[in-house]
């Protein structure tokens, strides 16, 4: 069986990790180090160099080395202008597009930087097991995680990573509640823990309440552009003087590395002791504190805010959790603990602990292991826009997901066969304050007199807090095709296309690939469909659920698919397996109903 | 789509307005254990979807009952008394609130007043502190008789009340909720009021 991971893909380190014996561990290289630098350069020759080894390259190299490259996941040129003179690398991009990041003669876009990440950690698992003699090696599925704040179009674009770096993504967890998951905090308590997650380039405050070894998320907030690489900037503008750090003195951008590797030691330095040395000047812990205080205070919004919502003082909390390396800075601390009144766990190693959570959680998907269940929540309200530019609110923040919403469009002027929807994320009133996520269109609605379409449009946030958008006319019961126009993301060819193009798949080996996996899931429909057709349950549910000629359905559809399955005919193939899972859907729902009265009665799961 | 009739029969509760909460997390806990797609990451696409479908509508239902308003709400939906269209009726006074809507605009006008003649705000905030508390009073009332009235519709669920009976409390329960919406939009206006100079 090929191996399932967990990995944190982080802003400044990443890090794999798998569950070995029942417990989760990180995987390290032979010197013992977990971290991989989530630092990607690509040489004159086109060769990639991830890592360590990249890092060095910063101070040789530095406009052929990206770093911090999720600061540009899922965002739009316009959102990075301001940022993007603090780095060496060229960030260009169409208006209105996807961010580029420019390296040598070659541009990538985020996801594909990340996807080099991807790559590295994967070889480093795969090398892992073929020490430990595993038979079969593969690493081809992972649990990836993301800050609990990200919203629609950044989940993505770590999905699509995950994807172009040819790993089957299984979940998106958010990093604060893998923490939690890695704390193993069900096994004490019983209780509400606050996590506190600070990290190179992101900041999340998740409150969670644990029961029965359920880890129920009941509120999270954060901000997305805030955490130890803005104590960077702050420090490197300290040693250039006061002049702005894009100017750089006309220092060269290798010279500039070394800057911010020196104020970077500094940093690390002062939580250990009091004073050392930047710049060749005496630099002390106090006059550090002075200047990242409001760095620090910029957290606290966000921890009351989650309080507020999940309608607790923060008095009640029971355990405070610190992750990610920034809460390594005493002052960090101080303020945690006075803002919570109590002290904050750091038994595990903070710059570890999301790693392990995701691998604890990708044993749960591939094990169906039911003693632990984490229930997230959707950070960021969901909308679509209205009259007037004003958002109305589908989906509220802080909603568990799965969760789905609804609305009803009509058409405005006669025989209108096409309604725009633009939806967004955020919390404010007007468009223009929120993000915009993709503009759909929605088409082939009959023709009838303005206003007599009912197109019933549902949102999903699935458990990866990624958005799907489906509709339906209600008079005539058909189903809308939908066009995505995502605001800054790829399409799936895009995506597609850059995993062939990724040097690891040979095109033909690919479509080979492609091909047998379209027939393994095919068979496992037809598996499973056999499976309910012939349960002892069947006949009783055909009468008293199923609708006339839903049997007749599903039988003619399976003896279709069982036809066309050996074909080397990939699409046809998936058209069939669709075709059988939309005519077993109900059934399968059916299925599942009737183990709820089981469920409410008390007995345990096993029993079902 | 076939599924439960609606929120309450899904998670097997009454349906009743005064919820044991731990029973509800509880039943909310187990029915998450059956249907979280988390477990069913191995199986086929339908039962992957269904999952997904199931819990999806779970998370609804807990979030609808959870607090005692939504869920006097949704009663009011699936009972079929809901009003036609909450924007419409979140603009149209109450009846029962003419008397101190009316004071009230009439007391904000002042204040506008006051406030653009540069007034101290201690004078205007003053007043708009009096202004309000004559609906504080009412939200109260309408607190305590929304409690009576669901406590009314329990008592004859249980008792198996002839549909008349239940149409009416429902109705009751319909007007003060429209009522207690009104005053709680009517009071977000008046901390707006208060908060704008800040």
């Amino acid at each position: 069986m090929s191996k399932v991971v967990g990995i944190d893909l982080g802003t400044t380190n990443s890090l794999v990790g798998y569950v070995k014996d029942g417990a989760p561990v990180v995987i390290r290289d032979k010197s013992g180090d977990g971290l991989v630098p989530s630092v990607v350069s690509v040489a004159e020759d086109g060769s990639v160099n991830v890592g360590r080894e990249a890092q060095r390259r910063l101070l040789t190299d530095a406009q052929r080395t990206a770093y911090s490259v999720k600061r540009f996941m899922g965002k739009g040129r316009e959102d990075v202008r301001h940022e993007a003179e603090h780095f060496p690398f060229r960030v260009s991009g169409e208006a209105g597009g996807v961010v580029r990041i420019g390296l040598g003669e070659r541009e990538f876009t985020p996801p594909e930087i990340s996807a080099f990440i991807l790559r590295e950690l994967k070889r480093r698992a795969e090398a892992h097991f073929a020490e430990q003699g595993e038979v079969d090696n593969e690493v081809d599925r992972a649990v990836i995680t993301v800050p609990a704040y990200f919203n629609d179009a950044q989940r993505t674009a770590t999905r699509d990573a995950g994807r172009i770096a040819g790993l089957e993504v299984l979940r998106i967890i958010n990093e604060p509640t893998a923490a939690s998951l890695a704390y193993g905090l069900d096994k004490r308590h019983t209780g509400l823990i606050a996590v506190y997650d600070l990290g190179g380039g992101t900041f999340d405050i998740s409150i969670l309440r644990v029961e029965d070894g359920v880890f129920q998320v009941l509120s999270t907030n954060g901000d997305t552009h805030l955490g130890g690489d803005d104590i960077d900037v702050l420090l490197i503008d300290r040693v250039l003087g006061d002049a702005p750090v894009a100017s750089g003195f006309g220092r060269t951008p290798e010279q500039l590395q070394e800057i911010r590797k020196a104020v970077i030691q500094a940093k690390l330095d002062l939580s250990e002791r009091e004073e050392t040395t930047l710049n060749g000047q005496r630099f002390t812990r106090a006059e550090l504190e002075t200047l990242i205080a409001p760095i620090v205070e910029r957290t606290l919004g966000p921890c009351r805010q989650a309080l507020a919502d999940a309608g607790l003082q923060a008095s009640q909390i029971d355990e405070v959790v610190l992750v990610g390396g920034s809460t390594r800075i005493p002052l960090v601390r101080r303020k945690v603990e006075e803002l919570f009144g109590r002290t904050p766990h750091s038994e595990l190693n903070p710059d570890e602990v999301v790693a392990l959570g995701a691998a604890v959680q990708a044993d749960i998907l591939v094990t169906g292991n039911r003693d632990m269940l984490l229930l997230d929540v959707t950070p960021l309200s969901l909308g679509i826009e209205t009259m007037g530019g004003v958002m109305s609110k589908i989906i509220l923040r802080n909603s568990t997901i799965p969760a789905t919403g609804g609305e009803m469009f009509t058409t405005a002027v006669d025989n209108q066969t096409a309604v725009d929807i633009h939806v967004l994320q955020g919390e404010r009133e007007l468009v223009a304050d929120n993000r915009s996520l993709a503009r759909f269109k929605l088409r082939g609605i009959p023709p009838m007199p303005a206003g007599m379409p009912r197109v019933q449009v549902r949102f999903q946030i699935d458990a990866n807090g990624i958005l799907n958008v489906t509709a339906r006319e209600e008079r005539t019961d058909v189903e809308q095709a939908i066009e995505v126009k995502p605001s800054y993301g790829l399409t799936d060819e895009e995506v597609e296309r850059m995993l062939l193009e990724s040097f690891e798949h040979a095109e033909a080996d690919f479509a080979a690939r492609l091909l047998i996996d379209a027939r393994n899931e095919a068979e496992s429909v037809i598996a499973a469909t056999e499976k309910s057709l012939r349960s002892p349950d069947f006949p009783d549910i055909d009468k008293a659920d199923l609708a006339p000629g839903e049997r007749q359905k599903i039988e003619s559809v399976l003896a279709g698919l069982k036809m066309v399955l050996n074909s080397n005919d990939r699409e046809t193939i998936q058209k069939w397996t669709h075709a059988l899972n939309d005519a077993t859907q109900h059934l399968a729902e059916v299925m599942m109903n009737r183990s709820v009265h089981a469920a409410l009665s008390g007995r345990s799961v096993n029993e079902m | 789509m076939a599924r439960s009739a609606d929120f309450f029969s899904f998670l097997g509760l009454p349906r009743k307005l005064n919820l044991d909460m731990a029973d509800l997390e509880q039943r909310y806990r187990a029915l998450s254990r059956q249907f979280h797609p988390d477990y069913f990451y191995n199986a086929p696409a339908a039962e992957r979807r269904a999952s997904l479908e199931q819990s999806s509508y779970l998370n609804d239902a807990y979030r609808a009952l959870k607090h005692p308003v939504s869920r006097i709400e949704y009663l009011l939906q699936i009972e079929g008394v809901a009003p036609k269209s909450a924007a419409d009726s979140a603009k149209q006074v109450p009846p029962a609130l003419l008397e101190e809507v009316f004071a009230l605009n009439e007391e904000l006008d002042e204040v506008r007043e006051l406030r653009a003649g540069g007034a101290p705000a201690e004078e205007w905030k003053t007043r708009l502190e009096r202004a309000r508390t004559p609906i504080d009073a009412k939200r109260a009332k309408h607190e305590s008789q929304l409690q009576e009235l669901s406590a009314r519709w329990d008592a004859a669920v249980d008792g198996g009340a002839p549909a008349e009976e239940r149409r009416r409390i429902l109705e009751s329960l319909r007007d003060r909720f429209l009522e207690r919406n009104y005053i709680t939009n009517l009071l977000s206006g008046i901390e707006r009021e208060l908060g704008t100079d800040t």
